[in-house]
C-alpha cells in the first residue's frame, strides 16, 4: 500500500511518467479523465446545492488536508473564494529534498475544478501568481448569464 | 444570507485525506487501460526510485529496523490492524484488511484491477540494490489482507 499521506509525491511521479508516455497531452488528457472519472462528488454537491456544494465539498478536503486557508462564500454575490495561504500538496513536494516535484505539478487543479464546474453554470478565476510560495487563489462565481 | 467565512491553519488539522486511495488508485486504473499493464509496473518502479531513496539507504544501512519503524509508522496512521515478526534477516507482516482498499469499499471508489501492485512492486523495487528481497506471500483481492515478507538474500 502506498499511503494517502505518499499520494502528493506519487501523483507528481504520475504525471511525470505520464509525460515521458504522451507528452504534456498525455498529462492533461489525464487530468481530464480524473476529472470526469473521480470528481463526483464535487458534480453532485454542486448540482445539488449551487455554490454551497462548493463550501461543501472543500470544507472537507482541504481540513483534512490539513490546508493553511481562508474560504469564503457569499451566496447574495454569487460567488465563493479560496485563498490559499499554504497548499499542503505543493509545500509537502517543495519540501523534498529527494525528488524533484513535476514542473506543472498546480496546473492540475485548474483543469480539474474547471471541467466540472463551467458545464454547471460557473466561472472559474484561477491565480497561480505566487505558487512558487505554495499561494494560489480560486474563485468560482455565476457566469452573468445565469444570476 | 451574510458571508460564510472559514479560516484554517496547518496545526489545526491532522494531515490524513484517505480519498487520495481512491485518486490513486484512478490512477493505477487509467495507466492500465491507456498504457496496458507494463506501464503500471514501470511507473511504480519509478516512484519507488524516487520517493523511496532515502529509505532504500536506511534499509542498506540499519537493516530491517528501519524499514520496520517506517511501516509501523504509516499503519499507525492509517489506522491499519498490522503485526510485524522482525530479526536481523526477515520481517514478516500480517495485515489483517489493507486501510486503502477498506476507505475504497466504504466510500465506493473502484480498487484498480492491479491494486495489489502499489505493495508488491513498489517493495520489490525497494529491496532492489539492497541486502534484501520481499515476497507477497498471501493477498487477499476483496479485502487487501496479505501477508509479505522481506528476507536477506
Amino acid at each position: 500500500m502506498i499511503s494517502c499521506t505518499e499520494f502528493i509525491p506519487a501523483y507528481s511521479e504520475l504525471f511525470g511518467y505520464l509525460e515521458s508516455r504522451g507528452g504534456k497531452q498525455g498529462v492533461v488528457a489525464y487530468w481530464e479523465y480524473i476529472s470526469d472519472n473521480f470528481l463526483g462528488n464535487l458534480r453532485e454537491l454542486v448540482e445539488a446545492h449551487g455554490l454551497r456544494g462548493c463550501w461543501e465539498y472543500w470544507s472537507h478536503t482541504l481540513n483534512e488536508e490539513a490546508a493553511d486557508f481562508a474560504m469564503e462564500l457569499d451566496e447574495e454575490a454569487g460567488e465563493f473564494i479560496i485563498e490559499m495561504h499554504a497548499c499542503p500538496s505543493k509545500g509537502l513536494l517543495d519540501r523534498l529534498e529527494h525528488m524533484k516535484p513535476y514542473a506543472d505539478y498546480c496546473g492540475h487543479c485548474d483543469i480539474l475544478y474547471r471541467r466540472v464546474l463551467e458545464p454547471l453554470g460557473f466561472e472559474c478565476l484561477t491565480d497561480m501568481s505566487r505558487i512558487d510560495q505554495a499561494r494560489c487563489q480560486l474563485v468560482v462565481r455565476l457566469k452573468p448569464s445565469q444570476e | 444570507m451574510p458571508k460564510e467565512v472559514m479560516r484554517r491553519q496547518a496545526a489545526d488539522n491532522e494531515y490524513l485525506h484517505k480519498d487520495f486511495h481512491g485518486a490513486m488508485s484512478c490512477g493505477i486504473q487509467y495507466l492500465q487501460g491507456t498504457y496496458g499493464p507494463e506501464a503500471v509496473i514501470e511507473y511504480l518502479r519509478r516512484f519507488s526510485d524516487a520517493y523511496h531513496s532515502p529509505l532504500k539507504q536506511k534499509l542498506i544501512e540499519q537493516g530491517l529496523p528501519a524499514l520496520a519503524e517506517y511501516t509501523r509508522g504509516i499503519y499507525e496512521l492509517e489506522g491499519g490492524d498490522i503485526e510485524i515478526d522482525l530479526d536481523d534477516d526477515e520481517m514478516v507482516l500480517r495485515i489483517a484488511e489493507c486501510p486503502a482498499v477498506k476507505h475504497m469499499t466504504e466510500h465506493g471508489y473502484r480498487v484498480a484491477d492491479m491494486w495489489v501492485e502499489t505493495t508488491r512492486t513498489v517493495n520489490e523495487r525497494l529491496c532492489e540494490g539492497t541486502p534484501f528481497a520481499f515476497e507477497l506471500l498471501e493477498y487477499d483481492e476483496r479485502t487487501g489482507r496479505s501477508v509479505q515478507r522481506f528476507y536477506r538474500r
